[in-house]
């Protein structure tokens, strides 16, 4: 559960009648003062423009998420119920996680004034207080709230992590997972999933696992794309013994961080192997750079290689960022009249992927 | 006009995986130059004539009355076609005027301090400002002259709309501007009360456009017949205008203050993403003495590109500088203070007038950026023929597929004129961000032991205490004294080094004595390594070793042991040979100047 989206306070205020804005109830009590209430009011109760918005406030160190809602029905006083359950965290909080969960508040609050009547009449309205509280506990606790409200509505609620897009998944690109295999609940995925599962080793391109498993090629590209969003897979590129990979500044990680260390010698050892070192391994990576090939390298390093998996210790490094690969680019420069203009040959499009695309060798 | 058929609206993740399937890449860039760019900037007022919009730019798009209408006709049925659309949801134009004016104009107690409002998918940030304190306004009430009848203004606020999913920091810039606008305009209403004559302006020809709208029934925006009225306006325009394009603003209220800001997302813009300005703020506290200033333009060009009155300084600095020097020989030839020239150069790097390098020599080791584009179509491909006639980008590009030193580069047997071409050549590469510099770095890793069993005996070093050096930008001035080519002189040690006690030569139990305090700090295993090394026999080169001990954690490159050390590379390279054994040797890009290359995810 995010740890930076910490609810302060949840609120309940409405218009009343007489008194104007207020805030009828609040969990923790005396948390929200009059006068920052005051200066955010006409942002809580609103005109009709903004009713039904998902708005945030951020004022005097806090951030108040709310969604005013208004209800018209003549048998209010002055015609119309307005209210606005919210939430109140720090100014610094990151709470794109909880917007959804105000809205899906505001919706179930709206629906169950306009079935029960549950918010205009006075001895429901004081139930809020022991919801409130019981949503304030389990959303910082657990990220997940389920209530019943009476005998026939309960409320579900949870927060769902904001992940980054994921990028493009192309045909040559190789999924790898994450982590180990064997924590892969088979059955809490899609069928496409399932069915291309067996088929993801880390070195099985996409179109490769698209022929073996006979799913489609786009589908199989969605399937994989969507791991990536959960970050059960990562994307490196195709694994050939003349592969060019170089390092990069990240490389540092291995004699800085020991957790990347430790994780690191016991993916590339091979399987019953004493321990590789770390300075076989930290050397092997150093051995790859631009201009040797991996067969150059296992060549030259042949000691080194003795417990090391070259192919796994390659992943790893792709997996991690500790090398990158160098990619082929062909590009037509000379053009006489008669030719047409080169359609792959532009300087966009790799080895990797033309060879994809038209089945030409390497 | 097309029938598009509306594709039903799955969960949000599902959707959007499914649109950017079949998106180029490039599509990226515009996502992210989105997500960097304004939606909207507002300026609002509260006074006694209560709150007010006072202008607002872009203008609202063709008016709703016409098309509100026919939406009413159709069938109830039909699919809203423009609820398809999943990008550019402007929704700035849901919000009329008056609402705007309602939630945008604060009161006073949130002056003076960052506004935030976020609504639905947009985002405002501004800077209320107070213009008078709410006490004169009460005295001013109970005066019952008739000067009391002029409409006051209280507060103001310039505020950015902005796409909610923007990058926090951008969000902090635009907060930034909004502020120094407020700055310059509160400053200028109390110098000529310019902001009330302004406002009264604006609001002016609101009112007229208002009244000819209900005469006409033809409904236009008010805010158009403001722009060449009102200088304010149109100041607030070219903001809007050059955030969104160059994100650089420089403008003169009351054409009398400058207020000038530049927006690091727009100009720093590697590949399709930002450089982030921490990333920006690290690399600039990592200049050294002996990294070079890389103007991105032809000199001219950026003298043009300077206010009038900037400092001296500043042009005598950008007069000087050359690929091929070093910050303190720069000071030196600018006659400027080291930290002064750190200064400036941050700044230029700042506003994305030049980048940081190392020095042009002939060791310099270069290859292609990641991020390179060697498109054959690209525009840079074109001004690079124009550049340089008879040459094409490709295949320049080609010849740094592989690293390759200048020296290799350059053919002994060509011209000077050709060898003076390749070396604009590579700075204009340079300067275009293609190409990134590769440096060595030393990593000390001994062999594991044959009963020992594993790395966790293999503790790095603690070696932070030893040389006691600190490498930050200020004590520079402390260094010894730099080279930018590698022709050295060995001159006198610099001070706080503790190799100034070690003696060159002799033996002495004092040197012997400094050799042990320093491997020391390293485990049993580590030394005895160490001291197997056939060269250790010599206890010069032992010495050397131990001294430099402390730069080998894979932090500190080549070139820079050279500059600390004042020494040559070629008795590093050999040092380096002799105890390959117990050392790894890596070379790649520098990471925190290379970030004006391939910024790190």
């Amino acid at each position: 559960m995010g740890s930076n989206c910490r609810i302060e306070c949840i609120f309940f205020s409405e218009f009343h009648p007489t008194l104007g804005p207020k805030i009828t109830f609040q969990v923790p009590e005396e948390y929200i003062s009059r006068e920052l209430f005051d200066t955010v009011q006409v942002y809580i109760i609103t005109k009709p423009e903004l009713q039904n918005k998902l708005i945030t406030v951020t004022t005097m160190d806090k951030k108040l998420i709310g969604c005013p809602v208004c209800i018209e029905h003549k048998k209010y006083s002055r015609n119309a119920l307005l209210f606005n359950l919210g939430f109140v965290c720090d100014a610094q909080a990151k709470t794109c996680a909880l917007e959804p969960i105000v809205k899906k508040l505001s919706g179930y609050l709206t629906t169950l004034e306009l079935e029960t009547g549950f918010i205009s009449n006075e001895e429901s309205k004081q139930k809020l207080v022991p919801i409130m509280s019981t949503l304030l506990e389990d959303l910082n606790a657990k990220g997940a709230c389920t209530l019943p409200i009476d005998e026939s509505n309960t409320i579900h609620l949870k927060l769902i992590e904001q992940r980054k897009d994921p990028q493009i998944v192309q045909e040559y690109d190789v999924p790898v997972f994450t982590e180990s295999k064997d924590h892969f609940i088979k059955s809490q995925w899609d069928l496409t999933t399932q069915q291309i599962f067996p088929y993801i080793d880390g070195f099985r391109h996409i179109q490769k696992i698209s022929a073996e498993a006979d799913v489609e090629l786009n589908l199989v590209r969605i399937a994989v794309q969507n791991l990536l969003y959960y970050g059960v897979v990562t994307l490196v590129s195709i694994f050939q013994y003349s592969n060019v990979y170089c390092t990069t500044p990240k490389i540092q990680n291995l004699i800085d961080d020991k957790p990347i260390q430790e994780q690191c010698l016991a993916y590339v050892t091979k399987p019953g192997q004493k321990r590789a070192s770390l300075r076989d391994v930290f050397q092997l990576y150093c051995g790859l750079s631009p201009g040797t090939t991996v067969r150059d390298l296992c060549s030259r390093y042949a000691q080194q290689l003795q417990r090391v998996d070259e192919r796994k210790l390659v992943q790893f490094g792709l997996m991690k960022g500790l090398i990158r690969r160098l990619q082929k680019y062909p590009v037509k420069v000379v053009r006489d009249e008669r030719s047409r203009p080169p359609r792959l040959y532009t300087g966009c499009h790799s080895y990797d992927e033309i060879c994809c695309k038209t089945g030409i060798l390497h | 006009m097309g029938k598009t058929r509306a594709r039903p609206q799955l969960s949000n993740n599902n959707y959007s995986i499914t649109k950017k399937m079949y998106k180029q890449t490039d599509g990226s860039v515009h996502r992210s130059g989105d997500r960097t760019s304004p939606i909207s900037v507002i300026l609002v007022s509260s006074g006694s004539r209560g709150n007010k919009l006072l202008f607002r730019y872009p203008f609202q798009r063709v008016p709703e009355g016409a098309s509100s209408l026919a939406t009413k006709q159709r069938s109830p049925y039909a699919l809203n076609p423009t609820g398809d659309v999943l990008e550019d949801q402007d929704g700035d134009s849901r919000f009329s005027d008056i609402i705007l004016a309602t939630i945008l104009a604060t009161k006073s107690d949130m002056c003076g301090k960052k506004f935030e409002l976020k609504i639905d998918n947009i985002r405002f940030v501004g800077h209320p400002t107070l213009l008078q304190t709410p006490h004169t306004i009460q005295v001013s009430k109970t005066d019952p002259s008739p000067k009391r009848e002029m409409p006051t203004m209280i507060l103001f606020s310039v505020v950015f709309a902005l796409r909610a999913n923007a990058d926090p920091s951008v969000i902090g810039c635009m907060h930034n501007l909004s502020r120094r606008i407020a700055i310059a305009l509160q400053h200028e209403e109390r110098r000529c009360q310019y902001l009330t004559r302004e406002a009264k302006l604006m609001l002016a020809v609101q009112d007229e456009v208002t009244a000819m709208t209900e005469n006409e029934n033809s409904p236009q925006s008010p805010f158009r017949q403001i722009l060449p009225k009102c200088k304010l306006a149109w100041d607030l325009k070219e903001a809007y205008d050059s955030l969104c394009t160059t994100g650089i603003v420089r403008l003169h209220i009351n054409n009398w203050l400058e207020v000038s800001f530049c927006l690091p997302h727009k100009i720093h813009h590697v590949g399709g993403n930002h450089i982030a300005p921490e990333a920006l703020e690290r690399c600039l506290k990592a200049i050294r003495p002996y990294h070079a200033l890389l103007l991105l333009e032809n000199e001219k060009a950026v003298l043009g590109q300077m206010p009038l009155d900037c400092s001296p300084a500043l042009v005598r600095l950008i007069k000087t500088c050359s690929a091929v020097k070093n910050l303190q020989q720069l000071a030196q030839d600018a006659d400027l203070a080291l930290l002064q020239v750190f200064q400036i150069s941050a700044h230029l790097v700042y506003w994305g007038k030049a980048i940081i390098i190392y020095p042009l020599c002939e060791n310099n080791v270069y290859m292609l950026s990641p991020h390179a584009s060697i498109c054959l179509y690209s525009s840079l491909a074109e001004q690079f023929s124009q550049q340089f006639p008879g040459n094409d980008l490709p295949s320049m590009l080609a010849k740094f597929s592989l690293p390759i030193s200048l020296s290799e580069f350059r053919n002994p047997l060509d011209a000077p004129v050709q060898e003076v071409q390749l070396i604009q050549m590579v700075v204009w590469l340079l300067q275009r961000r293609l190409l990134i510099q590769l440096h060595t770095y030393v990593c000390l890793l001994v062999p594991p032991g044959q009963d020992e069993p594993g790395p966790w005996d293999e503790e790095p070093p603690l070696v932070a205490c030893v040389g006691g050096r600190s490498l930050s930008t200020p004590s520079a001035l402390s260094f010894g004294s730099p080279t930018s080519s590698d022709d050295m002189t060995l001159t006198s040690p610099s001070m706080d080094n503790s190799s100034a006690e070690l003696l060159p030569g002799t033996d002495s139990p004092l040197n012997r004595r400094m050799t042990e305090t320093l491997l020391a700090s390293l485990t049993e295993h580590e030394r005895q390594a160490i001291l197997s090394v056939p060269a250790a026999q010599n206890p010069e080169d032992l010495r050397m070793f131990a001294r430099l001990l402390h730069y080998f954690r894979g932090h500190h490159h080549l070139e820079e042991i050279m500059y600390n050390e004042n020494m040559r590379r070629s008795q590093l390279k050999m040092l380096f040979d002799k105890f390959r054994s117990v050392l790894v040797i890596t070379n790649h890009e520098d990471p925190v100047i290379s970030i004006f290359q391939s910024p790190l995810e």
